[in-house]
């Protein structure tokens, strides 16, 4: 059985949790298929390479050096399906972030394989190996076969679980790559600000639209998203008012999350909306008008103002969050 | 500068999707209302403004089947100076590095300086065109722009990533998919409409462009819709009644807290 290998992102602060969930998926597919596993890692961090074993792994294939310190498609899929002919590798396993989507296509191609982005099922038994992902932002589910030889598959964050550690090192194989090209990659990152968490990653996010009413008005939902630890989410038509940058727009248009927790504040929930946050776990919405879609949909609903009722909630579950 | 740009017909933001009983994997198309792929319009508007600065040509190329026309005169009247247009199922079927091997086949005559797409298409969910396309004309990519600088032979790019923006130099030629922010999009004028009536849209196939698919990789074997959300609980009142309510009901129901 050929094998399966996963990209282990590197972060700042170690391996990042979506690559955590799909090492998980990735112990998981090589006991059912009976099939090796590795991990390949792209970072000019070799002490982490060794600690990949705690998730699983017993072969790391690293890449370090000059041309890794920096995120390149380039040098970070040529490392991969270097590692990939080693191994023998016909399944690749990505976090579906925002590098790992980049990745996962750029090596798709260059392995002319079969690729499934953002996946939240996998058919454990299936042959050929079937796959579930959203489409339409998840007004539909598709039931996809991969039945390319190869297959790239990334997965969404928040969705499968991250393996249990274990005190175990990993065997790690060096790749240098002599020759690779080079044509575009990261210059610098600029950080976000300390604490603002990006709503793709976040357990609880917190809403607001139009019943927000302006930038000012989004002080409450900010307020709230910080007493939660959680991060600040908006409607199209508050984005499109000016009243908050893009990126924390969630819908069709924006971003597709799949928080524990969503409370829409003042969002009425229109079709391309719900799409972009209908699996999360529960939904909380309060909204002033008891006919807003939304409320039909959450799990807990308030009617009400949430000038008012948003800051008690601030108050309470900020005490709560405490203890 | 030459511009290629990508593009796609989609189902409208509002509507409602519902598999379609008689042919697993596809979507009834009945009452569905197909726009232009909303992110695509950032492309389109992007290579416009590419052009205005630095003359050339800004050429669409889209895979669609035959209801993709309106979407092809949509970009015309935007301003894109032509199009090419692969509508033989056999591509509109095909896998998303399936298509970027035939775009890329279509658009390598063109030789483009920068090719343009959207940052995803709404409907199939897919974001790796244009790394595709960019892998077999051997050019670099970047996807999901939030901003393009084009200075010399480099594009520079911001795109956000979780929790930074990151600034990408590439050298061109290359491929960049365009997100929502980049730019205004412009509404076609009516002029512009009538004029793009009499615009160029040439069909080519795959046995023209000479590209040969290979095995299916992959196929959607059914279309099925999300579980129902469960009935939830509606609370009315005070704002410190209901809020308290919703406390509760986080501790005791949803475990949050």
């Amino acid at each position: 059985m050929a094998g399966i290998l996963v990209w282990a992102e590197a972060s700042n602060d170690g391996i990042r949790k979506a690559a955590r969930e799909a090492a998980g998926v990735g112990v998981k597919l090589a006991e059912k298929l009976n099939a090796p596993l590795a991990a390949v890692m792209c970072a000019d961090k070799p002490d982490l390479a060794a600690k990949l074993g705690r998730l699983g792994f017993s072969k790391v294939y690293a890449a370090a050096g000059e041309s890794f310190s920096r995120y390149s498609s380039e040098a970070f899929s040529a490392a991969i399906a270097e590692a990939g002919d080693r191994l023998k590798a016909d399944i690749y396993l990505l976090g579906a972030t925002a590098l790992g989507r980049d990745l996962a296509a750029r090596l798709a191609a260059r392995l002319d394989a079969g690729l499934a982005t953002d996946v939240t099922e996998i058919q454990w038994d299936s042959s050929p190996l079937t796959v579930v992902r959203p489409v339409y932002s998840g007004k539909l589910l598709a039931v996809t076969e991969l039945t390319a030889e190869r297959k790239v598959i990334s997965l969404r964050p928040n969705v499968f679980p991250a393996p249990a550690e274990q005190e175990r090192s990993a065997e790690v194989e060096a790749i240098s790559l002599e020759d690779v090209r080079i044509r575009a990659q990261v210059q610098k990152a600029i950080q976000a600000a300390q604490g603002a968490l990006d709503v793709t990653e976040a357990e609880i996010i917190v809403s607001g639209g139009r019943g927000v009413g302006g930038p000012e008005g989004f002080k409450v939902v900010e307020d709230l998203a910080r007493a939660l630890r959680g991060a600040v989410g908006a409607s199209r038509a508050a984005v499109d008012s000016g009243w908050i940058p893009y990126k924390h727009q969630v819908g069709q248009t924006g971003k597709v999350v799949s928080p524990v927790l969503y409370i829409a504040c003042g969002i009425s929930g229109a079709i391309q909306h719900f799409a972009g946050m209908g699996s999360s776990k529960f939904i909380i919405a309060i909204n002033t008008d008891k006919e807003a879609p939304i409320m039909g949909k959450a799990d807990f609903s308030i009617v009400g103002d949430l000038f008012k009722v948003v800051p008690i909630l601030k108050e309470e579950l900020g005490k709560a969050m405490k203890q | 500068m030459k511009i290629a740009v990508i593009f796609k017909q989609v189902p409208d933001t509002e509507a409602v999707i519902k598999p379609d009983p008689a042919k697993p994997g596809a979507i009834g198309e009945g009452d569905i209302k197909f726009v232009l792929n909303p992110y695509d319009e950032y492309a389109v508007e992007e290579a416009l403004r590419i052009v205005e600065k630095s003359p050339g040509e800004a050429v669409g190329f889209c895979i669609g089947p035959e209801r993709s026309e309106a979407a092809i005169r949509t970009v015309l009247a935007m301003g894109l100076q032509r199009a090419v247009w692969i509508c033989e199922p056999a591509a509109v079927n095909a896998d998303v590095i399936s298509q970027g091997r035939i775009l890329a086949a279509a658009i390598k005559g063109f030789a483009p300086d920068i090719i343009l797409c959207g940052r995803e298409v709404i409907d199939t969910q897919e974001d790796a065109l244009a790394a595709a396309a960019a892998h077999f004309l051997d050019m670099p990519h970047v996807l999901n722009a939030a901003k393009i600088t084009i200075a010399g032979d480099k594009a520079t790019v911001v795109r956000e990533v979780e929790g930074a923006s990151l600034e990408i130099e590439a050298q061109l030629p290359a491929a960049i998919s365009c997100s929502k922010g980049l730019n205004e999009p412009r509404y076609p004028t009516l002029i512009a409409i009538k004029r793009a009536k009499t615009k160029e849209i040439k069909r080519v196939t795959l046995a023209e462009l000479g590209v040969q698919l290979g095995p299916v990789k992959s196929r959607v074997a059914a279309l099925k819709s999300p579980p129902p959300r469960p009935k939830g609980v509606r609370v009315e009142g005070e704002p410190a009644v209901v809020a308290g309510k919703g406390v509760e009901w986080l501790a005791a129901t949803a475990k949050v807290i």
